[in-house]
């Protein structure tokens, strides 16, 4: 198959980009820690104020910032490929027999590779800090914020091919990492929202993803949160997929 | 029969702008035959870049017919992929891979095997005498070496036609020498080659044939001999250095001589157009004298294809280089 083996050529390409640059991954990889750190503390000081209903701290706090991370790694594609497209890198693939596919999805699942090493990376380091890892639950939700992650990739990938510009796509992913991140619960659950607060929750998508990504942690996979979760990521996935292939295959003046 | 690699039939594009539509190409008509270096000239914004790109599929035109390798731009846009090389402005190559790699990946995604890719990469990194730099990282390389890979790259697939767009733009002049050895070198393999500039010497030394755009219009296609041979005659070309308060009254002056077809006054000096220089001279000088005009420099030349642009547009190309900087 064309499209597999241009897309395997495009993901090896990015990925030995990342390889050689060993900054990126670290850079990545301290994040989680740094959150762990100097973050993780505040909430159990929190926890005994009776603010979290149900178990362990970390255990609520950390698929939150799974989620995130998976947000955040996917939104910063929009810079790399404003630099290809100034490189002529871009150009250069559009004028060869490539699949429109497999230039937007080589370099997503680069991000996916490196969103992947970073979430088992921090997993493994959370369960000192306190996080039960149930294994099963973790590979579901692995697969549910991957999805969340090859959304905003493709998501940001699009934009830059649309905007051209880093002084134009920065305020466009300032304005929506915020309300997305707050009004997921990411930091703190929803449940402690007030209402009207929590209903405009339930248009994020990433808020359903998080409430899914706690339960799924824990181990409980046959809730009806993590069913609605994967009903609404994967139609949005392949809908931001599609709209991000027509922007590669759409003339860019 | 008709043996052209590229053919357009009244192309036209327009982009939306602030101040309304703007048409970058309005009815563009180019045939481009086998094996010929074909330049396509015209200063910046006159729609060079707009036409390469819808033939290079990059862009869809509004309205027009363009046939590249035989395949139509419109419908079958993955076929004409398939046949062309582009290099572009730009470039292309990845800076993060080494030139080698960049090569190989460009093979592959033409749907060569790997092995054949990698004899392909040997093939060209010898015929384009590559081997000093190939195998370091792209973003280590001089602009020279640089623009090498690039058209390396594009050279990859053998393509029936090779677009470069403004290939020798930030050159210095000695990679600039190298780069059309480089060109002439793959035209001489038998490549077909499409070149934008807005240099009218390399359009010149390079081009088999040569069309010039301007506003979006082609007004001059030939040979560069047969446009050159349209002005007949020569050029004197006069530094008037600080005096140009003089100028207008010294066109009037000399626009009255007969042998003078016409005089174009650019900063700091004047273009003559005369029937025979060497028997224009003297005159020209003793007119010179009675003004009281101190000639910095006086030039006795053949006309260029700058020439050419100036007589089809009104307008000097050096003048537009000169301002734009």
């Amino acid at each position: 198959m064309k499209v597999l083996t241009d897309v395997r050529l495009l993901f090896w390409r990015k990925m030995l980009e990342t390889l050689r640059n060993p900054v990126y991954m670290l850079t990545s990889l301290s994040a989680p820690v740094i959150y762990l750190v100097l973050f993780a503390p505040l909430l159990r000081r929190v926890a005994g104020n009776g603010v979290f209903t149900s178990g362990n701290v970390v255990d609520t706090f950390v698929p939150g910032l799974l989620a995130i991370v998976a947000f955040f790694n996917g939104l910063f594609a929009g810079w790399g490929i404003i630099d290809e497209l100034r490189s002529g890198v871009v150009e250069r693939f559009r004028v060869t027999p490539t699949s429109r596919f497999a230039l937007l999805a080589g370099p997503v699942l680069r991000d996916l590779v490196n969103l992947l090493v970073t979430v088992v990376f921090f997993a493994v380091i959370a369960i000192p800090f306190g996080f039960h890892l149930h294994l099963f639950g973790f590979a579901i939700l692995l697969l549910l914020i991957s999805l969340l992650l090859v959304t905003t990739s493709s998501f940001a990938n699009a934009m830059g091919l649309i905007l051209k510009d880093e002084d134009r796509l920065a305020p466009i992913v300032q304005g929506i990492n915020l309300p997305v991140l707050l009004l997921a619960g990411m930091l703190l659950p929803m449940s402690l929202a007030p209402q009207w607060l929590e209903v405009v929750a339930h248009f994020n998508p990433a808020y359903y993803v998080v409430e899914a990504a706690r339960l799924l942690a824990a181990g409980d996979i046959a809730k009806a949160k993590v069913a609605q979760a994967f009903l609404v990521m994967v139609p949005l996935t392949v809908f931001v997929m599609a709209w991000a292939t027509r922007a590669y295959n759409r003339a860019i003046a | 029969m008709d043996d052209a690699v590229v053919s357009t039939q009244d192309i036209r594009k327009a982009f939306r702008s602030k101040r309304g539509d703007v048409e970058a190409v309005r009815g563009v008509n180019l045939s481009v035959q086998r094996g010929q270096v074909f330049g396509f000239v015209g200063p910046n914004g006159a729609g060079k870049t707009t036409t390469l790109r819808i033939l290079t599929t990059l862009l869809m035109p509004d309205t027009g017919v363009a046939t590249v390798a035989g395949f139509d731009v419109k419908t079958e846009a993955q076929k004409v992929r398939r046949h062309i090389g582009y290099v572009g402005q730009a470039g292309g190559a990845d800076r993060s891979a080494t030139g080698r790699e960049d090569l190989i990946l460009q093979g592959r995604l033409h749907g060569m095997s790997g092995s054949d890719a990698k004899e392909r990469a040997a093939e060209l990194v010898a015929a384009l005498d590559l081997g000093e730099f190939i195998d370091r990282i792209v973003g280590t390389y001089s602009g020279g070496q640089h623009r090498r890979l690039d058209v390396a790259i594009g050279m990859m697939h053998r393509p029936v036609v090779l677009f470069l767009d403004e290939p020798t733009v930030g050159l210095d002049p000695q990679n600039r020498a190298n780069l059309w050895d480089q060109i002439r070198q793959l035209r001489a393999g038998g490549t077909t080659i499409f070149l934008t500039t807005h240099y009218m010497d390399e359009a010149d030394e390079l081009s088999d044939r040569l069309a010039i755009i301007d506003h979006g219009v082609i007004v001059a296609e030939g040979t560069p001999r047969e446009l050159k041979r349209d002005i007949a005659g020569d050029v004197i070309t006069i530094g008037v250095g600080e005096h140009d308060l003089h100028a207008q009254k010294l066109m009037s002056l000399l626009k009255d001589m007969l042998f003078v077809r016409d005089v174009n006054e650019e900063p700091e000096q004047l273009r003559i157009y005369v029937d025979n220089g060497e028997s224009a001279l003297p005159p020209i000088f003793r007119l010179l004298e009675q003004e009281g005009l101190r000639l910095a420099t006086i030039t006795l030349s053949v006309p260029t294809l700058d020439d050419v642009f100036l007589r089809e547009t009104g307008r000097s190309l050096r003048v537009e280089a000169a301002t734009a900087r």
